[in-house]
This record gives structure tokens, sequence and C-alpha cells, in this order.
């Protein structure tokens, strides 16, 4: 073997074959030069040094990003989020990332003045803060500011509050349930807290209430909405796929009392839709709860207008199902459920926007359930229209206009009244042919029966003399009469 | 702010949630708007809505917030009950007196209630529709003993000659007065009942054990 490897001309020297770093084994190309333990360390080393400067960069732009955001207005940050639609949760982390990184490179020029805010404004501390977003300093500010006409008691809140925070901050490796749990006895506990110790009366201590909610929410959203140890992610996409096959429901069918030709009802309709898909952009969840009421109320609205008398309950469940199959807001599940474990239970159970929230969750319990007796088909037609052999608007001329604009609508309603024309048109030609037919029929049928009579009846011309030369003619007897009477000359 | 199912110490109001259980067309939606704005099919109701009403009321010095649930009676929507009457502290089960069907959907009724909330529930179970005397498809006599049976009371009311509806609420209103003060005294006077407040989230916990068939949209998947 030596022998030949000499022959082609490649030699190795004995040194070359051992490890770089000369411990004496032998290295190997592959691991650049090492062998397999110093190159397992060589490589442990650049890879956590790598991952340090990754983190320090992601650190870096995510409080420029802040900090841009700060120096425009807040209100700005919102939309990217929003109008998105979330397929999973992670998508949301790496979108928030890409822009991030976006935003750095596309906003180059104001750099050089962040670089300067960045240095007035302190570090974030690095504990439970260090991924505080702007919209949680923002709320901060707020809950400090808003706990400040508060004095004593104000403080005390402000104590207690954090105290919590950070005691879930450690009970993040609990299961949802249990830290939902310890939320609602914070809930419970600051209310009856501030109602014995500090004597608030009871409509400051909603208002109270509500603050501290936006404050522990906004800065728990992140641990607590849509966990990854739940499921909710799953369902979020069984109920998002299960509303796309159900895009073939029509009003009619869910009996909506809503008449969407109506501008100002299709407009209310579409904000309805607009509000539920809002809904998923809040952290608080307070003001998802808001947003379902904004939609209810818009709902009612539309069915207002359609049937002129105030929407009862028939009317406004199958209206607000027919919204939510419209609209198919993102993560529709992962909302109820964190609505459900984090809500301020006294909203919820008894409330105004708990009606509505009940009506959401009855709405996509009724979805999820949805079968052909619930929308009064048969089986087979539900059957052909899940599957989407057939559509049944493609059936029904009438159904195409829930979906379309108002120009298409217009133009279809035109074809319609086209084609009546044209039916019409049709109808007057053959009924005018008929007519036309009928009056030379009716001059032939004269004709012959003029012919009929004259055949059956001869007019026969008799010569006028005829009659005139013998008066008596028809005087049968006339043979028998003595001849006439000569005139005789009488010789005189 | 006060807890649903009472939370009444000294100065604070009772809030209690009321359903409106009932086929479709039995008058629920009449009912309600002829308590809370005294009016009936009428074209300058001013409620944009008749769903969710909410009452003030003052019973012997009581302060009482009441807030009416209508609920969808469409067959098809049957199963969502369980849904809507969760952490309610009365429910209201309305029938026609001319339509028997009516009637009888009030039973079904009545047998999920109380299974699904046992006896702290006050159950009314109401004839509407009195001014259509003549047509009565439905016995007084039946349908009183009936209520009786199932520990509910039963009323007679028209929305449309504003009969019988005063009463009722107030009635219902005083019996949950009475049910919530039970309860008081029964978890001890000064501790803290642990929960009491936040029935509703820990019901939504044993929801799919509890319930059959109806439809769990916080729970079920």
């Amino acid at each position: 073997m030596s022998l030949k490897s000499e022959r082609r001309g490649i030699h190795v020297d004995q040194s070359e074959l051992l490890c770089k770093k000369g411990c004496g084994y032998y290295g190997n190309p592959a691991w650049q030069g090492f062998c397999s333990k110093c190159w397992r360390e060589e490589y442990h080393k650049a890879r956590q040094k790598q991952i340090q400067e990754d983190w320090e960069l992601a650190e870096r732009l995510q409080r420029e990003e802040e900090e841009a955001f700060a120096s425009s207005q807040s209100g700005q940050a919102a939309p990217s989020l929003t109008f998105s639609k979330f397929e999973e949760k992670k998508t949301n982390e790496k979108t928030r990332k890409v822009t991030t990184v976006k935003r750095f490179f596309s906003a180059s020029s104001r750099v050089g003045s962040k670089k300067a805010e960045i240095q007035e404004t302190k570090a974030p501390s690095p504990s439970i803060n260090r991924q505080t977003s702007i919209e949680t300093d923002r709320v901060s500010k707020e809950f400090i500011e808003f706990l400040k006409t508060f004095h004593k008691t104000g403080q005390d809140i402000y104590k207690q509050t954090k105290l919590f925070l950070e005691a879930m901050h450690y009970k993040r490796d609990l299961s949802i349930e249990e830290q939902s749990e310890c939320t609602q006895d914070f809930y419970q506990n600051m209310a009856e807290r501030m109602q014995t110790r500090g004597k608030v009366p009871p409509e400051k201590v909603e208002k109270i209430m509500d603050q501290i909610e936006k404050y522990i929410m906004t800065r728990l959203y992140k641990y607590v909405f849509c966990p990854e140890t739940t499921d909710d992610e799953k369902k979020d996409l069984t109920i998002q796929k299960r509303i796309r096959a159900l895009h073939w429901v029509t009003p009619q069918m869910l009996c909506v009392p809503v008449n969407e030709e109506i501008p100002e009802v299709s407009d209310m309709v579409v904000k309805a839709i607009t509000d539920i898909i809002e809904m998923d952009s809040k952290r608080v969840p307070r003001d998802k709860l808001a947003c379902v009421t904004r939609c209810s109320k818009h709902v009612f609205s539309a069915i207002k207008v359609t049937k002129n008398e105030p929407a009862s309950a028939d009317d406004f469940l199958p209206t607000l199902i027919y919204i939510v199959l419209k609209g198919n807001p993102p993560r529709l599940q992962s909302n109820i459920q964190y609505v459900t474990r984090f809500c301020n239970p006294s909203r919820l159970m008894t409330g105004e926007d708990g009606y509505y929230f009940t009506n959401l969750c009855c709405a996509v319990a009724f979805i999820e359930k949805l079968d052909a007796q619930s929308l009064n088909l048969s089986q087979e037609d539900f059957d052909r229209y899940m599957s989407g052999q057939t559509s049944p608007r493609k059936q029904e001329s009438e159904n195409w206009s829930p979906d379309a604009c108002l120009g298409v609508k217009q133009m279809y309603k035109n074809l319609d009244l086209l084609s009546q024309l044209n039916e019409r048109q049709e109808r007057i030609m053959s009924e005018a042919k008929k007519l036309e037919k009928d009056l030379i029929d009716w001059t032939d049928g004269i004709a012959k029966e003029v012919q009929d009579i004259v055949e059956k009846c001869p007019l026969e011309i008799k010569p006028p003399n005829q009659s005139l030369a013998a008066i008596d003619s028809e005087n049968v007897e006339n043979d028998k009469l003595p001849p006439p009477l000569q005139p005789q000359v009488y010789a005189g | 702010m006060a807890a649903a199912g009472g939370g009444a110490a000294a100065g604070r109001a009772y809030s209690f949630k009321v359903v409106l259980l009932g086929e479709g067309c039995v008058g629920k939606t009449s009912l309600v708007l002829r308590y809370c704005e005294n009016k009936f099919n009428d074209k300058h109701i001013t409620t944009l809505q008749a769903s969710f009403l909410t009452k003030k009321l003052n019973i012997g010095g009581k302060r009482v917030n009441l807030a009416i649930w209508d609920t969808a009676g469409q067959e098809r929507f049957h199963a969502l009950g369980p849904i809507y009457y969760r952490d309610s502290n009365g429910a209201i089960l309305v029938y026609d007196i001319t339509d028997e069907d009516s009637f009888q959907k009030v039973k079904n009724w009545v047998k999920e209630l109380r299974k699904m909330l046992g006896n702290e529930i006050c159950l009314c179970i109401v004839g509407n529709k009195i001014d259509l005397e003549k047509e009565r498809h439905v016995s007084i006599q039946e349908a009183e003993s009936y209520a009786e049976s199932v520990g509910a009371k039963h009323y007679h009311t028209s929305a449309k000659q504003n009969k019988g509806i005063e009463e009722l609420f107030l009635d219902l209103c005083k019996r949950m007065i009475e049910t919530a003060q039970v309860d008081e005294r029964a978890k001890g006077n000064g501790s803290s009942p642990p929960g009491a407040a936040r029935r509703g989230v820990q019901i939504i916990d044993d929801e799919p054990q509890v319930q059959s068939g109806g439809g769990g949209c916080c729970s079920s998947g």
C-alpha cells in the first residue's frame, strides 16, 4: 500500500497527520486539522462567541427599534401587527425581528439622533424587564402616573403589583391553568385589599382594577398568550381551517336578518368584521373585550337598519356567526382562552362586555359543531358544499351579491334585468308573429268561407229581357187558356 | 363591581345575572323590552338592542343590579345553552300559552338547568300572551303543578297589555336575594370565600365532564 502511494507522488508527512494542537493524536482535514477532541473544544468556543455576538446585535437592534418607536408615535407601531394574520405564533416573533432589521436599515438617517437618545435613557434592568417593549414602558409610566393620584393606597398597589409580577416570573414553568389561578387570586385579593384596607369606594376600585389589569397583562402577555404548553395554537389552526372550509355559507342559510344590499348595512358589516379581526392585536384582555363589544354594536346597528326594531338574541347570534365566518379572525381560540383565563372575572361574568364575549364563544362553538341540519340543508348538499364540488352561490344568482362589491352587484343586477328584458322582447316578437299569422289565417279563412258559400249557391244571372218578355211565363196553365183574342174586323 | 351571586355586605349592591330562555316567537324580547323600557312593539324604542339589558332596583333598601341576558331561541342553537346560563342567578323560562310545543321546550330547559346548576338557580316559568286567553292550549293547572313539582314559580304575563311583568321580576329579585343571603351565611361571615367571585373560571375547567354534547367553546377543541 505504502509503495503505491509513494509512486503516485502523494507523500504525507507524519507530522502533518497529527492534530494541530499538538496533543499527539491524529488530526483530520474535515476538522480543520484538529483531532476530534480538540475540534470539539475549538468549535464550541467559536460557536459560543458567535451566539454571544448575535445576541448582542439582536439586543442592540431591539433597543434601537424601541427608541425609534419612542421618537415617532407609538400609534404607528400597531398596524404592522394589527393587520397581518398570523398563522402561527412563531411567525409573529419572526416577523417582528424582520421588521426590526428592516427598520434599522431603512431609517439610517435617524440613527445618529437615536444613538444620542439611547445614551440618555437608562438601560432596562436585566431581570424581568429585559425584553420590555415600548408599549410596556408606556403602560408602566401611565400606571405609575395613575397611582400617584391615590397617594398611599397607590404606593401599596404598586408594591403589590410588583411583587405579583416577580412571583409570576418564577411561575412561568407552571401550567397555564395554575398561572391563571394565581392571576385570578391576585385580582380578588387586590379588590378586597383596596376595599377593606384602603377604604376605596367601589366605583374607584373598578377603575383601579382596570389599570392593574392593563399593567400586569401587558407584561405577562408574552408568556401567557397562546403558551407552548397548551394546544391553543393547534386549536387556532383547526378553527381557521374550519371557517375556510365553510366559506360557502350564505346569510340565507343562517337566517341572518341583515340586508347587505343597503349600503349603510354593508358598511356596518365591514366595520364589525374589522373590529373582530382587530381583537388579536390587543394585549390587555379588557381591550380585547372592547373589540368584541364594538363589533357587536355594529352588528346591532346593521340589524336595526334592516329590521327597524331592536335586535334580540335570536337576530344577534346568527349575525355574529356570519361575521365570524366572513372575517375568520386570527388566533381566535387563543384569544378566547386568554381572555377567559386572565380577564378580571367581575367584568366577564355580569357585564355587557361579558355578554358579547359569551356570544362570541357561542358563535365559535356553533361553527365547530355546525352540520347539515343546523343550516337546514340535506346531508348530500352539505357534503357537496364541504368538499367543494359545488357552491350554492352558483345555483342562485341572488347569492352572488353578499361577497361582491357594490359595482359588481349593480352589474349583476343589470345583467339580470337585461336578460329579463331580452326574454320579454322575445315574447313580444313571438306574439307579434302569432298575431300576423292569425291575421293572415283570418283573411284566408274569410276568403275560403266566402268561396264555399259562393260555390254552394252559385249566382246565376239570367238575361233581364226574359222576365220582361213573359210576365206570365210562370203560369203553368197557359196552354189551357183560350187563344188570345185576335182583333177582328167587322165589316160595317 | 360586586361579585356575581351577591357580594352584598353593607353598602354594596347585589349583581344578578338572569337568563331568558324559551323558543323563538314566545315573546322573550317583548317581555324584557316591556320591563326595561315599558314599550311594546313600539317604533320609538330607543335601545339599539334587546338582547342585553340592565335594570337597577331598590328592594327594601337593598340595591340590586339586574343584568338580563337574552338567548337565541332557535332549535339549532339549543346546544349552546350551557355557555349562556353558566353563573346565572336566575332563569326566566318563557312559553306561549297558545303553543303547546313551547311549553314542552320549557320542560326540557328546566331539566337541563337543574342538572347543570342544581338548586342554586331561581327558576321562573312564565306563560306569556295571556291576552290571547281564548286560544289557550296549555292548561293553567298543568303548568302550575309542573312548576311546583320542579321547584319553580309560575307566572302569567302579557307583554302586550303589560300584565304581571313587574311582579315577575320583583319576585325573582327577592328570591335571588334570599338565595344569595343563604349562600353568604353558609360560607360564614368575615372569612372570604375562596373563589367565590371566580365561579366562572372554575366552571369553565369542569365543563368537558359536565357537558353532554353542549358547545363548550372555551374548553373543547
